[in-house]
């Protein structure tokens, strides 16, 4: 089993309160916690998803755009109809969302935005590393990390040796060849490539089983989910659903936003198959760069915005929630007079999971990996410390 | 000795002759920019950029509108108008002409520097920058000036339109000028958007290591305010690049410790000023080492390249001479990782596989209609290696450092298309003997590496051990 330094010491500190100094007890307290990330590109549009019920301002708005038969979450806030996996995750307390909130980044371009929202930085292409990387690196989790996309995402930079699995339509060699081409890359010393070459041929051995080897993010989350599920499998995982950005025929349940959507949803699910009962040790949160403006354009779609929502899932969170400082969507309650505001920097969100699942307390992680900008400690009100 | 044509191009061909003096083979091939060795159509970067207008224009100004109510119907012209535009095609055919310098022409070290300058001068994944102009500009402005001085390259590039818009330089208005006084006045606000200007500082020029500060950054971003692209409403951000002074930030601006006046001159003597600061010949001849010879320069390695620079001012032809002869000479001692699209060129020169649709292929495409598999074959190659040039992630481009490519997935793809790549080849002209030749004019270690290949008896895992052993992934 993997522990690292830090888990260790963390286990042998507790166990030295426990009478029964046994090894159960160092392995339960160490038990192996997943991180997911999924990015959703284009500036997912939060109040689409999550729209709140009944005010009258937002009705007036974006009155084509409007859902018909949204799943009402409590007393504020309903759930986009077609995120069904979402919700059943939310009726068994595994589901959670965020409200309100963005990076702190205002400036409404993608290109941009995407960057910050992946270095967690300030300025553009300024940071060269991703803040899950970071974080990683502090966790000491080299190796630890899963892309489910070819080139490395930033986000997972500052950390090396992490895998991806993002299959290519064609077959492998034999497996008797790539055990051949690994003796060779070890008689030469070329540890790194020999050692990618042992992760080929297992997965090669893995994918002889007929497996499907499709490239649709509900299929990569299965096997993701099966990944991570493992005791010395990765502890991180990343995602990328794009199209969120609907400048035009955004349209309603069945709208171009909706499908989006849905594609994030079949993650949820995918990966809940592929964990089993680990679903119990992950968290999964999404990512994006923006939300979108309040008032639908004239293309019936709508422009890039400002505060946006994190969908969570997994059972480290406390309980199912919209946890929110609600800021109101009054004119003078909007960022620049058009878009939702943020009010909780997302950057505490994704810094207090990395400090709730890697074991690092919250001010490393903030003076670390976010440079000690001010973040809000979130991990007692949204997850299990 | 041999993995020098590895590494500074691509190895030996079948029908290339082996140099009596490898040193003046790589060197002859860098005074002159001969023609393009492609002999279908080329467009101009203007006509191009057009396309890209009329995509932009019937997208936002058109259809969006029209099919407010129909996603379905938005998808599909939308889809039409892609293709009316050849948004699936000119990138395929930029694709062709940039591999057949590599591949057919008499200048692959010309060819293997090109693709340096183009990733150094990086145009990332923006828009549809890729599809319509980024291949363009690599032809235009970064290969037409690698017979000049690096102060031309830099300053053509700045405000090449691709460039300009790739790095929101049209959102850059300094915070004085007349164009934010009337943006005040309206209500909007408008400011510096210093995208740009730090790239030409970190990424083009000067590096970090120059020691310039966020405040250089700043005024560097005043100087640049007011280039942008001659705004229409028809042809909307996609005019040719000026210098427009209503944009322009007013007063003197200060970067590293130097005055300068404002106005339209103002950026060329920064510029000037930039390259010839010892930061700027370091930091190239730093990243011209890493691209041929290893991960981590020496200085003793940099020293004679900086020495080149120093002599001829930055000019480029003695500077890649002088690259090119350290590559030469630390050619025993260090072995460079090849990045996907180069190690997938050396496959392809070497055992003479045609990865590169012919010409008369490309040129039967027919705008409006989508194209065909064939015609798309090397864009959907360079992303199924992970490493499609003109897609990079990030304004410094694609990584040259190997552990940026050392994950498994970037090497399954290694390994599956070698093996396509030899199935594409006519089998008659592989044989035993074919391996065997291309084996001893391409490495030093010849008898070893057949051994180690022959342990397999199928060609075809012949064909897939050699281009992934250890000295075929590092020349």
């Amino acid at each position: 089993m993997k522990i690292s330094r830090r888990n260790f010491l963390k286990g042998s500190a507790t166990t030295l309160f426990l009478a029964g100094f046994n090894f159960p007890v160092l392995a339960n307290t160490t038990k192996k916690k997943n991180l997911v990330i999924i990015m959703l590109r284009g500036g997912m549009d939060g109040l689409c998803a999550v729209p709140i019920i009944g005010d009258r301002n937002f009705e007036k708005r974006r009155k084509d755009l409007i859902l018909d038969e949204t799943i009402k979450l409590n007393s504020d806030f309903a759930l986009h109809p077609k995120l069904k996996n979402f919700y059943n995750l939310w009726q068994n307390n595994l589901g959670a969302i965020v409200h309100a909130t963005n990076i702190p980044y205002t400036k409404r371009s993608h290109f941009d935005g995407q960057n910050l929202m992946e270095t967690g930085g300030h300025i553009p292409y300024a940071i060269k590393t991703g803040w899950l990387g970071r974080g990683m690196k502090l966790g000491e989790l080299k190796g630890d990390g899963l892309a489910l996309s070819l080139p490395m995402p930033l986000l997972l930079r500052g950390i090396p040796s992490n895998d991806n699995f993002y299959p290519s339509k064609k077959r492998l060699p034999r497996t008797e060849l790539l055990q051949l081409l690994k003796s060779v890359y070890a008689d030469k010393s070329e540890h790194d490539l020999a050692n990618m070459m042992e992760i080929i041929a297992n997965r090669s051995m893995m994918s002889s089983g007929g497996t499907s080897m499709s490239r649709k993010n509900s299929s990569l989350a299965y096997k993701a989910g099966l990944e991570l599920k493992k005791i010395n499998g990765p502890r991180v995982a990343v995602f990328e659903v794009d199209g969120f950005d609907t400048h035009a025929a955004q349209g309603g349940v069945n709208g171009s936003h909706s499908d989006s959507l849905i594609e994030m949803d079949s993650i949820f699910k995918s990966l809940e198959k592929g964990l089993g009962s680990e679903i119990e040790n992950t968290l999964v949160l999404t990512l994006t760069e923006f939300g979108r403006t309040i008032e639908q354009n004239g293309g019936r779609g709508t422009e890039h915005g400002y505060g946006s929502a994190i969908f969570m899932a997994g059972g480290l969170l406390k309980k199912s929630q919209v946890y929110t400082d609600w800021p109101g969507l009054k004119k003078k309650e909007l960022f620049e007079g058009r878009d939702l505001n943020s009010t909780i920097d997302a950057r505490s969100v994704y810094a207090s999971a990395m400090s709730s699942v890697f074991d690092i307390e919250f001010k490393r992680i903030q003076k670390e990996v976010f440079w000690g900008d001010k973040l809000q400690n979130l991990s007692d009100k949204l997850f299990k410390v | 000795m041999k993995n020098f044509y590895r590494k500074v191009a691509f190895g030996l061909g079948p029908k290339d002759k082996v140099p009596s003096d490898p040193l003046d083979w790589a060197t002859s091939q860098l005074n002159k920019i001969p023609e393009f060795s492609w002999k279908g159509k080329i467009l101009p970067e203007k006509e191009l950029r057009n396309y890209y207008r009329d995509y932009v224009y019937g997208d936002r100004k058109v259809l969006r509108k029209k099919f407010k109510n129909d996603k379905d119907g938005y998808k599909r012209e939308k889809n039409k108008l892609r293709h009316l535009t050849g948004q699936k095609f000119w990138w395929n055919l930029e694709l062709c002409i940039r591999h057949s310098e590599a591949l057919k022409s008499e200048t692959p070290v010309l060819a293997k520097l090109w693709y340096f300058w183009g990733n150094h001068f990086a145009i990332s994944e923006k828009d549809f920058l890729a599809q319509y102009t980024t291949g363009a500009y690599q032809r235009e402005i970064i290969r037409a000036n690698m017979n000049q001085t690096f102060e031309k390259m830099v300053q053509e590039a700045t405000v090449a339109w691709t460039m300009i818009h790739h790095l929101d330089n049209n959102d850059n208005v300094g915070p004085k000028s007349q164009e934010a006084q009337w943006a005040k006045e309206k209500g909007r606000k408008v400011g510096v958007n210093e995208n740009h200007a730090r790239e030409l500082l970190e990424l083009h020029t000067v590096s970090p290591d120059c020691g310039y500060t966020q405040e250089d950054v700043i005024q560097m971003a005043y100087v640049m305010s007011g280039w942008r692209p001659n705004w229409g409403k028809k042809r909307l951000e996609t005019g040719d690049v000026h210098f427009n002074g209503e944009y322009h930030q007013p007063g003197t601006k200060r970067i590293l410790g130097k005055k300068y006046k404002s106005g339209r001159k103002s950026l060329s003597a920064v510029i000037t000023d930039l390259v010839n600061h010892p930061s700027c010949r370091e930091f190239i001849a730093m990243k011209l080492c890493r691209y041929f010879i290893t991960d981590n320069p020496t200085k003793e390695m940099m020293e004679p390249i900086i020495r080149a620079w120093e002599k001829s001012d930055g000019f480029l032809p003695d500077v890649h001479k002088a690259a090119v002869e350290v590559a030469f000479n630390y050619s025993e001692k260090y072995n460079k990782f090849q990045n996907p699209e180069n190690w997938l060129l050396i496959m392809s020169k070497m055992s003479d596989v045609e990865l590169v649709p012919t010409p008369k292929l490309m040129d039967l495409y027919t705008l409006g209609l989508k194209p065909t598999h064939e015609q798309r074959s090397l864009e959907y190659l360079l992303r199924e290696l992970g490493h499609h040039p003109y897609l990079a992630k990030q304004p410094n481009g694609w990584s040259d450092v190997s552990d940026d490519w050392m994950s498994p997935e970037l090497l399954i793809r290694r390994l599956v298309y070698a093996k396509e790549a030899y199935y594409k080849k006519n089998r008659k002209s592989q044989t035993n003997e074919f391996y065997e030749e291309m084996v001893e004019k391409n490495y030093d270690n010849s008898s070893e590496i057949l051994k180690t290949i022959n342990q397999q008896v199928d060609l075809s895992n012949r064909h897939v051990m050699l281009f992934n052993l250890p000295e075929t992934l590092k020349s």
